[in-house]
């Protein structure tokens, strides 16, 4: 496969370049972090609705949507500059492109639940587990397979214009 | 102060402990006392975090001794692979304790009954940290002191099946396929998930945001954070024994552990022990108590400097 020459312009630009010196250890750890919020918050809302762990109240856990798109911006942010510094390595990879609509379902999961969650502040324990249920194992599965596409980015790349 | 020098400040400790630990334990057991059992809990879980920079630090020592004269490599393996048995066996004893001090975390007083299997598998898990303690310190031992040999004394049989595990796991880490090592980072990052977002939300809760959510079932969120602990330290052990020479004088991961230590600490002491009782009291609106506060704090600022140091030890790597 041919690496489309748009890719190494942008590895050619101040940008790129910059990424990949010194602070890329700095951007990654704020990935992980990121990650952490994310799909942390994400996970917490998901097990409540399943019913873990019995006897909190759910209505405050609405809060947590603060977290989870503080946690989607970092992700953003710094996901981004980490595809700026390294375009061949990602985009030439059918892994990234799986990891992205794994983060698109995940976070439309999300978003979902909150609609048939959280809006109803009258709405018992018993119904609200009955309308989440499918979303929340759903969202589960998606972020573990973002987390995991995520991993195996390292591991799975053809093309790299700039090796570690 | 170097490596060696932690190995030798702190390797004696999960030995004696445990014996110490044990003889407690079943003077609380034949007393009925529950203070005691709750005490022994507390120390088998201590030792158990304890022994994680034990193990991690006698590559060090190794490479130190190394230079020495009467050195002998085949020594060395036995101890690694006598100090392997012996760590997996208090980290068993570590989980039980765990289970045993549960309870007591949610103001239980009177044991239910499901804790008598716990009491069983604490005992019995005890005794057998011990007798392996007792192979691991000896083997140990020998290394500096050969002296100490008797003429003729063959290795321990104990020592030899640990040193079969190590290099088992270092064959099925590197080795056996090029996908385990993602796939237990893999898990390495979804273990860090659950473990920091439990002490994120009950330390951000404590610390008075979602101050309408009560702290006691919140607590209840522990085990999963506990599991990803749990979870990561399998996955870290994994790591450094594919790799030791690529950790053990990595500036980056000997900071990360000792962070480790100290957070986990707070994790077992103040949210799994009767400490917690007082603050589980925060109900919907409630400030927790100052301490509380304070842990909270320090675990968070932890957690995250532990994070962000895991994710710089590739770059320490010619250090």
């Amino acid at each position: 496969m041919n690496v489309p020459h748009f890719f190494l312009t942008i590895e050619e630009s101040g940008l790129s370049m910059w990424v990949r010196d010194n602070p890329f250890w700095a951007i990654l750890s704020m990935h992980a972090l990121g990650m952490a919020v994310l799909v942390g918050a994400s996970m917490l809302v998901a097990l409540r609705v399943l019913g873990i762990p019995q006897g909190l109240p759910f209505a405050p856990l609405k809060r947590l949507y603060g977290f989870i798109w503080a946690g989607f911006w970092i992700q953003f942010v710094s996901g981004m500059l980490l595809l700026i510094g390294y375009p061949t390595k990602s985009l030439t990879n059918w892994d990234f492109y799986i990891k992205l609509i794994l983060i698109i379902a995940g976070m439309v999961a999300m978003v979902m639940l909150k609609k048939r969650v959280f809006t109803d502040p009258g709405l018992s324990e018993a119904d609200m587990r009955l309308r989440g249920k499918s979303l929340a194992v759903l969202s589960l599965l998606f972020w573990a397979g973002v987390v995991t596409t995520g991993r195996m980015l390292a591991y799975t790349y053809t093309h790299v214009s700039y090796p570690g | 102060m170097n490596l060696p020098h932690i190995h030798l400040l702190l390797n004696h400790w999960p030995i004696i402990g445990t014996f110490i630990g044990l003889g407690l334990y079943v003077i609380a057991l034949a007393t009925r006392n529950r203070d005691l059992r709750q005490a022994s809990y507390v120390l088998f879980a201590a030792l158990t975090l304890l022994a994680i920079p034990v193990y991690l630090s006698g590559n060090s020592a190794a490479e130190v001794m190394k230079k020495q004269q009467g050195w002998s490599a085949s020594l060395a393996t036995s101890h690694e692979g006598a100090a392997m048995l012996a760590t997996l066996a208090l980290g068993l004893t570590g989980i039980f304790a765990i289970c045993g001090l549960w309870p007591s975390a949610k103001g239980v007083k009177t044991e239910p009954h499901s804790q008598s299997w716990v009491s069983l598998a604490v005992l019995l898990s005890a005794l057998a940290t011990a007798g392996l303690m007792a192979v691991a310190g000896n083997t140990g031992g020998h290394i500096s002191h050969p002296e100490i040999i008797k003429e003729g004394e063959p290795p321990s049989d104990i020592a030899q099946i640990g040193e079969k595990v190590v290099l088992g796991v270092r064959y099925f880490v590197i080795d056996y396929s090029r996908w385990i090592w993602p796939f237990v980072e893999d898990l390495h990052f979804i273990g860090l998930i659950m473990l920091v977002s439990v002490v994120g939300i009950i330390s951000v809760r404590t610390l008075g945001f979602f101050k309408q959510l009560p702290l006691a079932p919140l607590q209840r969120l522990i085990p999963i954070g506990l599991l990803g602990f749990g979870i990561n330290v399998v996955t870290g052990f994994m790591f450094f024994i594919g790799m030791p020479f690529f950790y053990y004088g990595n500036w980056y991961f000997q900071v990360k552990i000792a962070a480790i230590f100290v957070a986990a600490a707070l994790l077992v002491m103040f949210y799994c022990t009767s400490m917690f009782v007082k603050w589980g009291n925060a109900g919907p609106g409630q400030d927790a108590p100052m301490i509380a506060k304070l842990v909270a704090v320090l675990s968070l600022v932890l957690w995250i400097a532990i994070v962000i140091i895991g994710r710089y030890i590739p770059l320490g790597e010619s250090v």
